[in-house]
């Protein structure tokens, strides 16, 4: 294979000190550039994260590039892509590696339509196959697998829970200025007003007690939030209490939701539909409340109740609490 | 005003999931297409909430023709619906979509979108349920040089700009984005509705447009697939769920003990 660069890309504000998923992202670049015998690189848009330098020693990266201006802030997408499509006409990179957030779910295929390769989504592993590379992503929600065969120059996007990264030894290396000329770049969306969330994060979240259409009603929700608060963790939703309107959108756990990846899930009424499924299997430990004993949950579960959810929730936050 | 929706014919996804679920979930012989001509297909489910975000549209009073555009083999009865619901064009571009990816299935949209007279707004499903891509919506805004909001639940159109409420994983955001724009719509824009037994009955007089590949000048390179399906298989869920007995006050006690055991509390 050439020596052209595997590039590792990310964007998008971070938490403790490095952008969304740069991680994960960053152990299946590595693995890539090994076995197509390539440099790796990783291009970070924006200010420069406090941990940056670092980790990209830690995972054999061989050039760190920032492009910062001030038109790429987060939901700037035009100059994000502007800024992506002349770093990649400059490095030719064989492929370029994404973490899947809803804003690389816009810049990815544009990027790709703009440097004339392939695009895909929802990727878990990668590996060079001749001149073009193969990719194994997750369809159907989560219910099948399949191996695409993508072309030179592709742009993929990684799911959040695709690889648990190793880290490995090596010194920080120092970011690189990469100029880009944005001047021309006019944002064509204007945002009126912000997201805005401040509670602690289910991606982030150890534990997490989810509730579902099971639990019958809004006002048993509470039940969900008060075992979560017993068990010192945070409360999630399957995507019918979402468009039901009992809790938000930012609750809900699932291919289109959120991607979690705790210690402990609980999931209190959810039938463990593969959407679901694919915002929380990657838990260490499942427990599973349901009436139903055959519903798919417990195919999931490490341990199973089969039950009346508002019995036995409210026993859970006893015994919870008592411990 | 012209508002192009475009829908994908799609293997209902909650039977391929009771399939999935009872391990009945086959590949057939070509390693590749599910097997179960059991499954229903329909119009994915975000796409009919694309056709009800226009037709918002159109019961806060906007004006426009309203065109629902399908690339797929057999669209008729995706295309009879939308009829029903208000349609006045429907289109559909003949191809085996087996020999299609997001890519050229993008750019037959967006051909077709503007040989066929352009639109001010296309809207589209925020993903199809089967291959799960959301990339042919993007596709298609950087093909014809639109602007594109992802994750719309709600949409306001004035004269010549939307405010668009989006449902992000951090909550609301509110965007405005002048026109021309693809915007792809989210469940949270609420039900769907249905059409009247009358107004189907009337539907049958519009007929859909058919078009092929070779009347968009496109090239063969053009619509050449990059991403090619080589491979489809079911993943295996290992299952080995332990399931605690007793009365609810028991199995809760037995849960707790057993996750501080584990660690997996403290
Ligand atoms: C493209 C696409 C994307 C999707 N994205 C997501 C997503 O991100 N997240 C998501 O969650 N879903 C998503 N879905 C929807 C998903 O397919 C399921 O429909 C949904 O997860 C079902 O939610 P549920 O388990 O709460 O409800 P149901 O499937 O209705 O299950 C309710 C469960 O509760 C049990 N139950 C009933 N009463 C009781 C009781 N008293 N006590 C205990 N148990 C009881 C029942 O036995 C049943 O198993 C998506 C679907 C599609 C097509
Ligand atoms: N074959 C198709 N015909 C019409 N619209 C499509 C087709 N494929 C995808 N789309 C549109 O693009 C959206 C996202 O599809 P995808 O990128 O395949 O996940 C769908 O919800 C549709 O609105």
């Amino acid at each position: 294979m050439s020596q052209q660069p595997i590039v590792v890309c990310s964007f998008g504000e971070g938490r403790d000190g490095l952008p969304p998923g740069a991680e994960e992202v960053l152990h299946i670049g590595r693995n890539l550039a090994q076995a197509c015998e390539a440099p790796l690189m990783w291009v970070i848009l924006g200010p420069l994260p406090e941990r940056a330098s670092a980790t990209a020693g830690l995972y054999g990266v061989q050039n760190l590039h920032q492009i910062d201006d001030a038109k790429l802030e987060a939901n700037h997408t035009d100059a994000q892509v502007a800024a992506l499509a002349a770093y990649g006409k400059a490095q030719t990179p064989q492929a370029i590696l994404v973490h899947q957030t809803l804003e690389a779910r816009t810049v990815a295929p544009r990027l790709a339509a703009r440097l004339g390769g392939a695009v895909v989504m929802n990727g878990i592993s990668i590996s060079p196959i001749g001149q073009n590379f193969e990719i194994t992503a997750s369809a159907y929600g989560g219910d099948t697998r399949v191996i695409y065969e993508v072309g030179p120059k592709p742009v993929l996007a990684f799911i959040p829970n695709a690889v648990i990264p190793e880290p490995g030894s090596g010194s920080a290396i120092d970011a690189e200025p990469f100029a880009v000329d944005l001047s021309g770049v006019e944002e064509r969306i204007e945002v009126l007003e912000p997201a805005h969330f401040d509670g602690p994060r289910l991606d982030d979240a150890d534990i997490i007690v989810s509730g579902g259409r099971g639990l019958g009603s809004q006002d048993n929700y509470s039940l969900i939030e008060q075992l979560a608060e017993a068990l010192g963790g945070i409360a999630g939703a399957s995507r019918p209490l979402v468009d039901d309107g009992w809790v938000d959108s930012s609750h809900q756990v699932g291919l289109t939701g959120r991607i979690t990846r705790p210690n402990l899930y609980v999931a209190i009424g959810i039938s463990g539909a593969s959407q679901h499924m694919a915002g929380c299997s990657a838990a260490k430990t499942i427990v599973a409340v349901n009436r139903d004993p055959e519903a798919a949950i417990f195919q999931h579960a490490r341990f199973g109740i089969v039950g009346d959810a508002l019995e036995i929730v409210p026993e859970l936050i006893r015994a919870a609490s008592a411990g | 005003m012209r508002i192009v929706v475009c829908v994908k014919e799609v293997l209902d996804p909650d039977a391929v999931n009771n399939y999935a679920v009872a391990g009945r979930l086959e590949i057939g012989a070509d390693g590749k297409t599910l097997t179960q001509t059991a499954i229903p297909r329909l119009m994915n489910g975000y796409d009919e909430q694309a056709i009800e975000a226009a037709l918002r549209l159109r019961d806060a009073g906007a004006e426009f023709t309203l065109c629902v555009l399908s690339v797929g083999s057999d669209p008729d009865k995706l295309l009879k619906h939308a009829a029903a619901l208000g349609a006045e064009e429907l289109i559909s571009i003949q191809v085996d979509p087996a020999t299609l990816d997001p890519q050229a299935t993008a750019k037959l949209l967006a051909s077709q979108i503007q040989a066929s007279g352009g639109a001010e707004v296309v809207f589209c499903g925020r993903q199809a349920s089967d291959d799960d891509q959301g990339v042919v919506p993007v596709l298609i805004a950087e093909h014809l040089n639109m602007s594109v909001v992802t994750v719309a639940r709600e949409i306001r159109l004035e004269s010549d700009a939307l405010t668009i409420i989006r449902a992000t994983p951090e909550g609301d955001e509110i965007v405005r984005a002048a026109c021309p724009a693809v915007v792809t719509i989210t469940n949270e824009l609420g039900e769907p509705r249905y059409p009247t037994a009358s107004a189907k009955i009337k539907a049958r007089r519009v007929k859909p447009t058919i078009v092929t590949p070779a009347e968009l000048s496109l090239s063969a390179e053009e619509i050449a697939p990059k991403v090619l399906l080589k491979q489809q298989f079911v993943p295996e869920v290992q299952g080995n769920c332990e399931f605690l007995e007793g009365d609810a006050a028991q199995v809760a006690g037995q849960l707790l003990e057993k996750l501080r055991a584990e660690g997996t509390l403290q």
